[in-house]
């Protein structure tokens, strides 16, 4: 039970959604962007969210594009984790999204909605990171295209009024060796102890982490120490711990102690699945 | 044609999967008004105020109810909770103020709008601080509180129960033992967890009577408890209960039920209905019971255990309600199916600010058989003897007696030793018992049995009817709430085999109405089959009577000489001479228009024979009627460098006495086998240093999901109970009784280290095995 009515409006395209939020933003309507809605409707049950009315963009075509193209593929916003799944046509992305929460959530939970989560996992970025790719930010002024690098640190640094309406990326990366390993406290489907996603290109294997932070990050320093070849793995672990861009959580999912001990493991996993063996 | 020992598919299945089944909830009517909780955020607080201003003004609301609405307190076997938390609360969750409005989110908005101010007070986390010295007393006038039965309180203290039991002579047996050991074992509370959360509507009529719909495993005690809190005559109260959507003694507590009575009263007597949240669910209403416990015991060397030593601090949580009964049953059984001569046994349920738990699917056996399996395996290691062979080796036999001093009989007491046998091959357990799988990679096998008595009422009783129809069909009406056993396909089962006719034509009553239905104790104790089981037997045999009276007078017979089958009663020497069932269940008309007889309603009741309660000095009575037994063992694969472990296999074998229905009992046991191993390795709520819960949400409350179950093998031996219908055992909570003691065996043996705490999470076992607490 919702205990606070709101209006529900499903623009057709771009332009209209973003100057439907200005107006509604005027009226004093504290509009929220609604894809999946399952963030949207569980906290509002639980008075962490209040809106007067929500725009829902799964009628806007660009942010339910799904295509791969020769050079570039391209994943709206709206679509959901389940969809992007069984597409297969990024599997990095399919996979580490297909991780979160249940079959059921995901078939509602969507792209743009989990990388913007309230919540500290944000899973589904993490490809993103990996494959370096570029977002379609709408807002007031039109459509920017951003490396993802410079919108994402911790969260995705949007502006108010401003949704997030493609991920464009090289489809050379939808073929590269990669592996996503998700760690949980004791059930299968649960948040994370820590996630690890990885993706072997030319020029070396790239990490990105989830959980083990009270962020997901992608770190071209724990990269570089991580791909150093000549020391043993447990040695380039060790140092790249060292090098985390701030402290490991401890909750009720793991002591940061065992979290940190699962990362070591799963990384080193990780590493011994994608490096060439000597 | 015969209707027992096949797989006759649940009758309501049907409504179920077709979405059409209704529970509590269901029922929506525009004239009900809707209550919503505002519920204490501190474990432990004095209410210093309650502004309600603001929530009265608010749009819809009729009514806004605080502790003050009442001063009656309930509770089962000690009386000490208000209905709404007066002056202080002790646990985080419980009801502080009611709030009845027109619409359910009207509610909701104004129950955000109530503020209270709290004066935090130092909080009691768990038993074993609660009956330290300096501990905060949380219920000061334990003393004037009115008692059940056989309920020994230490007022001045936390402690609510204590009972002891004590068997032979404890100075002899620990002179007869070569070894000793001791053990302790400790777990939190957790939630049943049932696919329905608790919900009740409450309704004053005109004409006085109170009409309560509830989801309840148990409308015949709402029924007489509410007539007794609030001194109304048990006649103008009536109780409904459609379909529960899971139980697990969960739905056996009054509480929702009090509180939509109150909401009435303060609306005009008009319908109030109220619905748990999920997260209400588990704070708010009641939990599993935690414990912590120590074992010591005693045995020669060749494997005799000749003494035991066992001490309960069970965590009975704010308030009582039947938390010293779920200690109570767990005391009685406490050696577990063994025959330990030499017993003493001290069993505390204490006051903590914990939610106050209810019954929970195994009613302490899961619990005591947690506390004493894992002292038998910490014994076989002392005696570096096979564990199989341990337990073997002491199984109680006919002749022995148990714990309350009831001589075992082979009617009374399950077959262990062939369950033991049974487990042992299909486990292969000589094969190995801890393997190597690769560098990190370990799979371990766990044993571990079990036996269990039903706690009960010593006037606990069933009654029976069965109505029958013009086409020769029967209705069964039972007081049995369906939650999910199937148990009134059973009874249906039952009906027709005495009958002699097909089970299609036996009609189930799923609805409990207190109104027009035979009482049925409580819907508990996997009672079902056995008391409305006899009661429904009986009605068979009274209407076989009528029958046969009325054939008798139409076939011009003796009644001795007819035969009652296949919708028909005829004369036993010479079937042509006949008459359809048909044509005399509604009276008999004569081909010219005279008629006799009537409707045929047969009916019968079963009250459980010489049966007597506790006594909680001694621990000598009969407070449960067979003692039903089982051996487990559970096979799990462990990655060493985590520990974290996947379920491999599961194995039960269960006295079934005789197997009613395959398919059944083969859900029933499989399902109990599924929660017992998900609270084992994941389920427990977290407490802060406060008191209070981090994990309300089936968010971060993980259960066993669909996928992770492990391949399981259920197997049943016939050992029949004699006072039993068909010889059947009781079945529905005996699978889970001993996973989690088999599952922190099989873990335990995986990482190499002893554990005694559950669930056993990997980072639990991770941190035993580097030298912390396991």
């Amino acid at each position: 039970m919702i205990p606070f009515d709101f209006d529900y409006y499903r623009p057709a395209t771009v332009q209209e959604a973003v100057s439907l939020y200005a107006r509604l933003d005027r009226e004093g309507k504290r509009p929220l962007y609604w894809s999946g809605g399952t963030e949207i409707a569980t906290f509002a049950r639980w008075n962490r969210i209040y809106t007067e009315a929500v725009i829902d963009l799964k009628a806007v075509p660009e942010c339910r594009a799904l295509t791969v193209g020769d050079r570039e593929m391209t994943f709206g916003s709206a679509l959901s984790l389940s969809e992007i799944h069984d597409s297969g046509a990024f599997p990095l992305l399919g996979e580490t999204g297909g991780g979160i929460a249940d079959r059921t959530s995901r078939n509602k939970i969507t792209l743009g909605g989990n990388v913007c989560s309230r919540m500290i996992y944000k899973e589904a970025v993490l490809p993103l990171l990996l494959a370096d790719s570029d977002v379609l930010v709408a807002g007031a002024s039109g459509v920017r295209r951003v490396p993802i690098g410079r919108l994402f640190d911790r969260s995705m640094r949007i502006g108010r009024g401003e949704f997030l309406v493609q991920f464009v990326m090289d489809a050379g990366y939808r073929t590269m060796p990669y592996a996503s390993v998700k760690k949980r406290k004791a059930s299968a489907i649960e948040y994370p102890i820590v996630t690890v996603a990885a993706l072997a290109t030319g020029s070396g294997i790239r990490f990105a982490f989830s959980g083990l932070c009270d962020f997901p990050f992608r770190s071209a320093e724990m990269e570089r120490i991580l791909n150093r070849r000549e020391l043993p793995a447990g040695e380039r672990i060790r140092q790249a711990a060292a090098r985390l861009p701030a402290p490991v959580i401890g909750d009720i999912k793991a002591s940061a102690e065992y979290r940190k001990w699962v990362w070591t493991i799963t990384t080193e996993d990780v590493l011994k699945a994608l490096e060439p063996q000597a | 044609m015969e209707a027992i020992g096949r797989s006759v598919p649940k009758k309501e299945s049907f409504d179920k999967v077709a979405g059409s089944a209704m529970y509590t909830a269901d029922r929506i009517e525009p004239r009900t008004l809707h209550a919503r909780l505002t519920i204490s955020p501190f474990a432990h607080a004095r209410i210093a105020a309650v502004d309600a201003s603001e929530a009265r003004r608010s749009p819809g609301v009729r009514a806004v109810l605080t502790g003050d609405a009442s001063d009656v307190l309930i509770g089962e076997e000690i009386r000490d909770r208000p209905v709404i938390a007066r002056d202080r609360v002790r646990y985080n969750g419980e009801i502080v103020a009611v709030v009845v409005a027109d619409t359910e989110a009207e509610a909701m908005r104004a129950a955000n709008l109530i503020r209270v101010r709290y004066e935090p007070l130092p909080v009691v986390n768990d038993p074993v601080e609660a009956l330290r010295p300096s501990a905060p007393i949380l219920h000061e006038k334990l003393a004037e509180y009115q008692k059940g039965e056989g309920v020994v309180s230490i007022p001045g203290t936390n402690v609510a129960s204590i009972i002891r039991v004590l068997k032979g002579d404890m100075d002899r047996g620990w002179a007869e033992s070569e070894t000793i050991v001791e053990n302790r074992v400790s777990f939190a509370p957790s939630d049943h967890a049932a696919m329905e959360t608790r919900s009740a509507s409450a309704e004053i009529r005109p004409d006085g009577h109170v009409i309560i719909e509830t989801s309840t495993q148990v409308p015949f005690a709402v029924k007489k408890f509410m007539a007794r809190y609030f001194g109304i005559d048990p006649g103008w109260i009536v109780v409904r209960t459609p379909f529960v959507g899971g139980g697990y003694g969960g739905k056996t507590a009054i509480q929702l039920e009090a509180v939509a009575y109150l909401a009435s009263r303060a609306v005009g007597g008009r319908k109030v209905k109220l619905v748990n949240t999920r997260e209400e669910d588990m704070l708010t209403s009641p939990v599993r019971i935690g414990l912590d416990a120590t074992v010591r015991l005693g045995s020669t060397r060749d494997g005799k255990i000749r003494a035991a030593q066992i001490v309960y601090r069970f965590d009975g949580g704010a308030y009582n309600d039947k938390s010293s009964d779920v200690a109570r049953a767990a005391a009685a059984d406490c050696s577990g199916p063994y025959g330990i001569e030499h017993l003493h046994c001290e069993c505390l349920t204490v006051y903590t600010n914990h939610t106050f738990p209810a019954a929970f699917r195994g009613y302490g056996h899961s619990e005591l058989t947690f506390a004493m399996e894992r002292a038998i395996d910490a014994l076989a290691d002392e005696l570096k003897m096979d564990p199989w062979e341990l337990r073997m080796r002491n199984a109680a036999v006919p002749g022995d007696t148990a714990p309350t001093r009831d001589r075992l009989t082979p009617s009374n007491l399950g077959d262990i030793r062939t369950c033991l046998n049974r487990v042992r091959s299909l486990a292969e357990w000589d094969d190995w018992q801890v393997r190597q799988v690769n560098e990190h990679t370990v799979r371990a096998k766990g044993i571990a049995c079990f036996w269990k008595n039903s706690s009960m009422d010593t006037d606990a009783t069933s009654g029976a009817i069965l109505l029958f129809n013009s086409d020769g069909s029967v209705n069964l009406v039972t007081g049995v709430v369906e939650i999910g056993t199937g148990t009134k396909t059973v009874l249906a089962q039952m009906v027709a085999e005495r009958l002699r006719m097909s089970v299609d034509r036996v009609h189930v009553k799923f609805t409990v109405d207190t109104l027009d239905t035979p009482e049925h104790w409580k819907t508990v104790a996997s009672r079902g089959t056995f008391l409305a089981g006899r009661a429904a037997l009986k009605a068979a045999d009274d209407a076989i009577r009528q029958l046969k009276s009325i054939a008798a007078v139409v076939l011009r017979a003796d009644p001795d000489d007819l035969e009652l089958a296949h919708d028909k009663v005829f004369v036993r020497a010479d079937p042509a001479v006949q008459i359809a069932v048909k044509d005399i269940c509604y009276g008999y008309k004569y081909p010219n228009g005279n008629a006799i007889g009537g409707q045929i309603v047969g009916r019968g009741y079963y009250t459980q024979r010489r049966m007597n309660p506790l006594n909680p000095a001694t621990g000598e009575g009969t407070p449960g009627p067979e003692w039903n037994v089982g051996a487990q063992a559970v096979e799990i694969e462990m990655d060493t460098r985590d520990c974290s472990y996947r379920l491999v296999k599961a194995i039960s074998v269960n006295d079934a006495g005789k197997v009613l229905n395959p398919k059944g009992a083969l859900g029933q046991v499989t399902g109990a086998m599924a929660m017992g191993l998900s609270y084992a390795s994941r389920e427990a709520f977290y407490y802060t240093d406060n008191g209070t819960v981090l994990n309300p949400t089936l968010r971060d409350f993980t259960l066993l999901r669909f996928g992770e179950n492990p391949e399981y093998v259920v197997e049943f031996i016939e050992n029949p109970c004699l006072d039993a219908p068909f010889g059947a055992r009781a079945m529905g909570e005996h699978g889970l009784i001993a996973m989690p003691a088999a599952l922190a065996s099989a873990v335990s043996r995986a990482a190499g280290v002893r554990l005694n705490r559950l669930p056993l999470f990997p980072e639990t076992v991770w941190r035993a095995k580097n030298g912390g607490i396991g």
